[in-house]
């Protein structure tokens, strides 16, 4: 069964922008993500980007990392209370463990700007095509032996996907069971999953390499980009409501609104 | 017609070559050096070769399964020495350029590279993008692409696809004639096709046969476009006797050295220079050499035997009629017991996609005795591995059930039908995990309880049915592709199972390796009763081992029954399968009443020759 790309082929609005723009416009969210701390601001920005992801279509792909995104959260918010200086009323208090507000609110609007990064990533790739992705970024200055990495590793992640399925269920059918035994032999039962799984990467991608640099692929050479999009009015507006996005929380956040 | 003399009608030359993949490897001042071993890795794979590919032909490289046909060709585009560094010597002169010096980038402009694994060749997010990449890459100018795009995907029959559809859409055959296009669409002067239907179902397979003999019959017009999509050259890496048919020139590899290079009709009636070098016997040459049959008199392929068997006047005696009792297959596998083993009712199962889901296996009803040898066939994506990934519980049906032995396999845990019924997955690798042959066999049978003497015990059994007791200790990686499948059977033989399935368990094994493993298979059925359920393309393979075929179309089973009678139909082209050459001589020999040879055996006896 053949693994399809992140990429999602509609014609919303957000799919019909420049690749530059949106990739303006994901830098102006994430400088707002950046620049908040309280949870209900960094939340808004999160709250933006999640609509964004679903109405692009972007609802498979947000399943499929599902576990990545709740694991990012539940992280942070077990991890930062320790790195933060407690403050204010304790909302928590259980033997070994006192929670105050701050720590929680800290922990909380952190949590919510990495899952924020992670889904405005996941738009930009949900909506633009890698050549899209790497053209724009090209003409943005970047190497493109860069370019090309990124469109490679966004390709092969769902190749890989694909194998870890085929790899559990190989070793499944061979009465291999990951839950079976205490912490650290639970740690173990990955390895009969991580080698095949290393090794079919390891043979897709030298596979892949070849075959690219069969088809005349040479990053010191120069090429040309068949399809790139010019930019119009609404590449223009995508941009300066980036630019506003990101002007306008700089302000607010040194003005003290929406951080902590 | 190839011109015959002069460097102009050489595409390419290579003299002296040496090549192996360790790069600590030494090679001989004088000679050859030692003859490899064709089932190890390591050493020499290419040995003092020495080789000139006519211009304006087809040839086809064939040989034993890392016996150095992949490693040759990569010598053409500059992938060896340039991209792949291991240890090189040698002379290599490729359209009039030094092949040794230059960068495969390079080489792109004028050699084009078709490989088996089309996903790992398809870069783009739509088809249009896909054929833009290489000329992208050659900087041809932007006005100039819809064009090359335009004509590459006439040229391989794909003007009908929406140029803004996903590749991951495609099927595979659709899939790898992009792929071709891409390629076609640089304007190679010499292509090369490394087993480029290996992954493909006979369907595919097919289609893009038809696109290969339709660039190879441009090649032989000196007329042809000069800097159009058509190649002058084609060299080509197979397997197969029918891709190799299409082809002007053969060229046999063994140890690392050319053993035979002549015209294709001349190499495959070469029945001992095809031996020696691990590559199939065409059957139908195999037949009528068996016949007495002088070798200029020995038919390729069906329509040539069918014509020289009417015209000798021979009387073609079937081996069964309709209504009589039906022999067996060839193999002798198969023995009915009436016990039902696997019973599957109703059956349906999907997998939801960005847009709908679609309905992989839809409505089966499929009884499976206990030791029975079962074909399942149909294209990609009719629903075979769906299907069978229910038998051990893999999958869970959206509907319908599936009994295992009188019981529920939705109740029943993998540790309880694992070990009972076994699945061996069509890539070895992505179950191969251990440091050791042994580690690997004993893994299944350890998860399933067994320790002790009594594992040592079905270890060094399994070990010993496959044949690799001398590599017990060896590092799976290390082994051959062959090797590796068979220490993948291995650890499934080792729990001791009542059934097993194999999904594709041939590919990528050359002729001896196939006969090797379907034997194994066949014997194990046949002395322990073992059940087996085989997914498979290989209709050759079908014919001579299971006496049972289930056809699968658009995951429903629209044939079930003896594969002799099967295959005595004309329903396998519908559901883009193709009947043996030896199936198709002798369905076409008799009359509608009359059941086909399944076997060279039976085909010979049917002739009146002695089996």
């Amino acid at each position: 069964m053949s693994s399809a790309s992140l990429y999602v082929d509609a014609g919303t609005p957000i799919h019909r922008l420049a690749g530059r723009a949106k990739i303006a416009l994901a830098a102006g969210f994430s400088i707002a993500a950046l620049v908040f701390s309280s949870p209900i601001a960094v939340g808004t920005v999160l709250g933006v980007a999640l609509l964004t992801l679903l109405a692009v279509g972007g609802w498979r792909n947000l399943r499929r990392l599902a576990y990545i995104v709740v694991a990012l959260f539940v992280v942070g918010i077990v991890v930062w209370p320790a790195f933060t200086p407690p403050g204010g009323p304790v909302v928590l208090s259980v033997p070994f463990l006192e929670l105050t507000l701050h720590e929680v609110r800290f922990a909380l609007g952190r949590s919510e700007r990495i899952v924020a990064f992670l889904l405005i990533g996941l738009t930009v790739v949900t909506t633009t095509s890698n050549e899209e992705l790497v053209a724009s970024l090209r003409s943005l200055g970047v190497p493109f032996a860069m370019c090309f990495a990124l469109g490679t590793a966004l390709r092969l992640f769902p190749t890989f996907l694909g194998a870890a399925g085929m790899v559990r269920q190989a070793q499944e059918a061979r009465g291999h069971d990951l839950s079976a035994g205490n912490p650290v032999q639970r740690l173990r039962n990955y390895v009969p999953l991580l080698i095949p799984v290393l090794m079919t990467a390891f043979r897709q991608v030298s596979t892949q390499s070849m075959a690219l640099e069969a088809r005349g692929f040479d990053t010191r050479r120069e090429r040309t980009f068949y399809n790139r999009r010019r930019f119009e009015v609404a590449d223009w507006a995508a941009v300066a409501l980036a630019a506003i996005v990101a002007i306008g929380s700089i302000a607010l956040s040194t003005l003290g609104f929406g951080t902590l | 017609m190839p011109d015959d003399g002069g460097t102009d009608g050489i595409a390419a030359s290579l003299r002296d070559v040496f090549f192996s993949y360790d790069r600590a490897a030494e090679f001989p001042d004088h000679g050859p050096g030692p003859e490899p071993d064709p089932d190890s890795r390591g050493g020499l794979v290419l040995r003092d070769l020495d080789l000139d590919v006519e211009r304006n032909a087809v040839t086809v490289v064939m040989g034993a399964s890392g016996g150095g046909k992949s490693t040759l060709v990569r010598t053409l585009n500059a992938i060896i020495p340039s991209f792949i560094r291991g240890q090189f010597r040698g002379e290599i002169d490729v359209l009039d350029r030094d092949a040794t010096t230059r960068r495969t980038s390079e080489m792109a402009e004028h050699v084009g590279m078709v490989l088996q694994d089309y996903e790992a060749q398809l870069f783009g997010t739509s088809v249009e993008s896909e054929v833009a990449f290489g000329p992208e890459n050659l900087a041809v100018s932007i006005e100039a692409i819809p064009d090359r795009i335009e004509t590459a995907l006439e040229t391989v029959g794909l003007a009908d696809l929406d140029g803004r559809r996903s590749p991951a859409g495609l099927s595979g055959g659709q899939k790898q004639r992009l792929v071709l296009a891409s390629v076609l669409a640089m304007h190679p002067e010499l292509l090369v096709l490394d087993e480029p239907t290996s992954d493909l179902d006979p369907r595919g397979t097919r289609d893009l046969l038809e696109v290969i003999s339709e660039l190879a019959g441009a090649t032989n017009q000196e007329s042809a476009m000069a800097n159009g999509p058509d190649p002058d050259t084609i060299v080509m890496v197979t397997h197969k006797i029918e891709e190799a048919l299409l082809a002007d020139r053969a060229t046999l590899l063994a140890g690392g050295q050319v053993h035979r290079e002549a015209g294709v009709r001349e190499i495959f009636t070469d029945i001992e220079a095809l031996e020696e070098c691990r590559v199939a016997v065409p059957p139908l040459v195999e037949a009528f050499d068996r016949l007495g049959w002088t070798e200029d008199e020995l038919p390729l392929l069906p329509d040539e035997a069918v014509a020289a068997v009417r015209q000798r006047g021979l009387n073609w005696d079937p081996p069964a009629r309709l209504g009589d009792t039906l022999p067996g297959v060839p193999a002798e596998t198969g023995e009915r017991t009436g016990e039902p083993l696997f019973e599957i009712e109703g059956l349906i199962h999907e997998y939801e996609t960005d847009r709908s889901a679609i309905r992989a296996v839809d409505g089966v009803e499929l009884t499976i005795e206990t030791g029975e040898v079962v074909a399942i066939v149909g294209a990609n994506g009719s629903g075979k591995t769906t299907l069978a990934k229910h038998l051990n519980g893999l999958l869970t049906p959206d509907e319908g059930e599936v009994w295992w032995d009188g019981r529920d396999v939705t109740q029943l845990s993998m540790t309880e039908i694992g070990q009972h019924v076994g699945y061996l997955f069509q890539n070895p690798d992505h179950q191969l995990f251990a440091a050791s042959v042994r580690e690997e066999v004993a893994f299944g049978p350890e998860n399933f309880g067994l320790e002790g003497d009594v594992l040592d015990e079905r270890v060094d059994r399994a070990i010993e049915a496959v044949e690799l007791e001398p590599l017990e200790d060896a590092d799976p990686f290390n082994l051959s592709k062959g090797q590796r499948q068979r220490v993948a059977l291995a650890s499934v033989l080792a729990t001791d199972p009542d059934a097993i399935i194999f999904d594709e368990p041939t590919t990528g094994l050359d002729a001896v390796q196939q006969d090797r493993f379907m034997d194994l298979v066949a014997e194990l059925n046949r002395e322990s009763g073992l059940t087996v359920v085989m997914i498979t393309h290989d209709m050759g393979t079908v014919a001579r081992y299971a006496p049972r075929t289930v056809v699968l179309d658009d995951g429903r089973v629209v044939d079930d029954g003896p594969t002799r009678e099967i295959f005595a139909t004309d329903d396998l082209d519908q559901w883009g399968l193709t009947e043996p050459h030896v199936v198709s001589v002798s369905n076409r020999l008799g009359d509608d009443e009359v059941l086909p040879a399944l076997s060279v055996d039976e085909l010979v006896r049917g002739l009146g020759g002695q089996p």
